[in-house]
């Protein structure tokens, strides 16, 4: 795949994207959670 | 060689804009927080940014990107690591915690965090005293990676460029403190991404197209060199061979060694402190991700497809093109086959990441010795000298990195890295992590995984590890051999040992001792 035979190296390479992909989706899931900004001391 | 002049106005324009964000930090720091953790009020997108630049050095472009053009893809297993584990799960874990308990304890500093989680000041100067002693050697490899790049590309004299980068980086740290940091931070975050998008794109084009590019360095197997074949080299494209040395070096330093030991990073860690709620550190995610990716993923990419490049051009590997040194691998790719308005971006890639790297260790350096170890340890919380003291143990750390990255041998940025992370995964991981998600973790646990974590993997380095303790020479003056140790224990990294050996004596303690007082455990945690 991609022109690299071994498969230990083309999955880390879409694991990188997807991971990068998976930041993002999360980013935009949580956009508005956790605003309070005051914690009980 | 590139145009002087029209370089020289372009990092002065650069350098310009970096002074005005030092003033603006310089100008925002009023009180104690605002120097040590940006008063808490950092905005999202400074906060990814920053952390990125400031996890992304020169030695993870120069150094792991030349390591790369030695070993090859394998090393995109690191690049997940940094993803997953540097940002999905530091943000996301860490990130939340750490910030809500670093305001509840009022903690300013990872040490300062640490040690009032657990009450003890011991962990606060032990911790603040470690970084203070080892930091020196990570900042003084970054050194080597920016200094190395201004040396190829300007033709200015190595010596010259190493104390030009510190000189400029110091001026606005010491003034600005975080805040200075970190806009400065964002700023080079910016450079770097631009930078990295465009590296990937041309060296792509310049090779054919992706699959194409791959295949032609799939092709280059037999190429492998025989000294490196005798190690488990099984071309650019392919794992080493599995067990062998260099898939040790491969798996258990570079990979594990740098992709888990970044969660306990000091640096990085108080910088989740730096925002005022959980939302910033979400939103931040969504720029971490990608940032990651376009440092890490594309330096190692473009690191092992140099090899294409080089042999198309010169008929040689990247290996031989750098005369051995894998530090030279990425200056002489950038050099030969980006077009010279490109070595002029992508020497501010590197300016810059150099100094959002050295910025932020230059002041963690100067904090966990003027105020973790210094104030609160030594004069137990009294203010006394704090702020010389500081400013001495900044100017101190810096002038130990600079001798450092006069002396370091070649090839050596990758491997530093991955000591000073390794040892920092021994140290502070498992205390890290048990005083965020363990509230029956004690004091004395504590203080045990941090003695532990710390010396089994000195221990690791300076007798087993044969990578340090040949080159040191310590064992072999005590004992008479190189390593105490033989056969594949020579090659695994301190962190596999280190570090779970330090979460074994962390757990076994905390049960063999009295558990923390609720009321405490209520301030820590809040329930």
């Amino acid at each position: 795949m991609l022109g690299i035979e071994d498969p230990k190296i083309w999955i880390a390479y879409i694991l990188c994207i997807a991971g990068a992909i998976s930041c993002m989706i999360y980013g935009i899931m949580k956009w508005n959670d956790g605003e309070e900004t005051e914690v009980c001391s | 060689m590139i145009s002087t002049p029209v370089l020289g106005v372009i990092v002065l324009i650069y350098l310009m804009i970096i002074f005005y964000l030092g003033m603006l930090g310089y100008k925002k720091t009023k009180e104690i927080d605002d120097y040590m953790v940006a008063g808490r009020h950092i905005n999202p997108y400074i906060l990814a940014l920053s952390y990125g630049a400031t996890f992304i050095s020169t030695s993870a472009i120069i150094g792991f990107g030349g390591a790369a053009g030695a070993l090859g893809m394998g090393l995109l297993w690191l690049a997940v690591m940094n993803i997953i584990v540097g940002i999905l799960i530091a943000f996301v874990f860490f990130g939340s915690r750490t910030r809500r308990m670093g305001l509840r304890l009022k903690a300013v500093t990872f040490p300062e965090l640490l040690g009032r989680r657990f009450q003890s000041r011991f962990i606060q100067g032990f911790s603040g005293a470690l970084i203070g002693i080892f930091m020196p050697l990570y900042a003084g490899i970054v050194l080597i990676g920016g200094a190395r790049f201004v040396e190829t590309t300007l033709g200015i004299n190595y010596d010259v460029a190493v104390l030009l980068l510190t000189v400029i980086v110091a001026a606005y740290v010491i003034t600005g403190g975080l805040i200075a940091v970190m806009y400065t931070d964002a700023l080079q975050g910016v450079f770097m991404f631009i930078g990295m998008l465009v590296l990937l794109a041309l060296t792509y084009v310049k090779l054919g197209g992706i699959a194409e590019a791959h295949q032609a360095l799939t092709a280059m197997t037999p190429l492998v060199p025989d000294s490196l074949a005798a190690g488990g080299h099984m071309g650019w494209t392919a794992m080493p061979a599995f067990g062998s040395p260099i898939w040790w070096t491969l798996v258990s330093t570079l990979i594990l060694g740098v992709g888990v030991g970044v969660l306990a990073q000091p640096q990085l860690a108080v910088r989740f402190m730096t925002v005022e709620n959980d939302r910033a550190l979400n939103r931040a995610v969504l720029v971490g991700g990608p940032f990651i990716l376009m440092m890490t993923g594309v330096a190692f990419t473009v690191g092992s497809l140099s090899n294409a490049f080089f042999y198309n051009t010169e008929g040689l590997i990247s290996v031989a093109v750098a005369k051995g040194n894998t530090d030279l691998i990425i200056p002489q790719y950038i050099n030969s086959a980006m077009p010279e308005t490109f070595v002029i971006l992508f020497m501010l890639t590197l300016l810059a990441a150099a100094m959002s790297t050295l910025s932020s260790q230059y002041h963690t350096m100067g904090t966990s010795i003027g105020h973790d170890f210094y104030r609160q340890f030594i004069k137990r919380g009294e203010v006394g000298n704090t702020v010389n003291i500081t400013r001495l143990g900044i100017a101190t750390t810096i002038l130990i990195s600079v001798i450092l990255a006069y002396i370091l041998p070649i090839s050596i940025i990758a491997r530093a890295t991955a000591i000073f992370f390794g040892l920092c995964a021994a140290a502070f991981l498992p205390m890290y992590a048990g005083a965020l998600f363990w509230p029956r973790m004690t004091r004395e646990g504590a203080i045990a995984s941090l003695i532990v974590g710390t010396f089994a993997s000195l221990f690791w380095l300076g007798f087993v590890h044969a990578k340090e303790a040949v080159p040191l020479g310590i064992c072999k003056f005590i004992f008479g051999t190189d390593t105490l140790l033989t056969g594949t224990w020579t090659v695994v990294d301190p962190i596999l040992v280190a570090t779970p050996l330090a979460a074994v004596v962390a757990v076994a303690v905390s049960y063999m001792t009295k558990p923390t007082s609720t009321e405490h455990l209520k301030k820590c945690y809040g329930k």
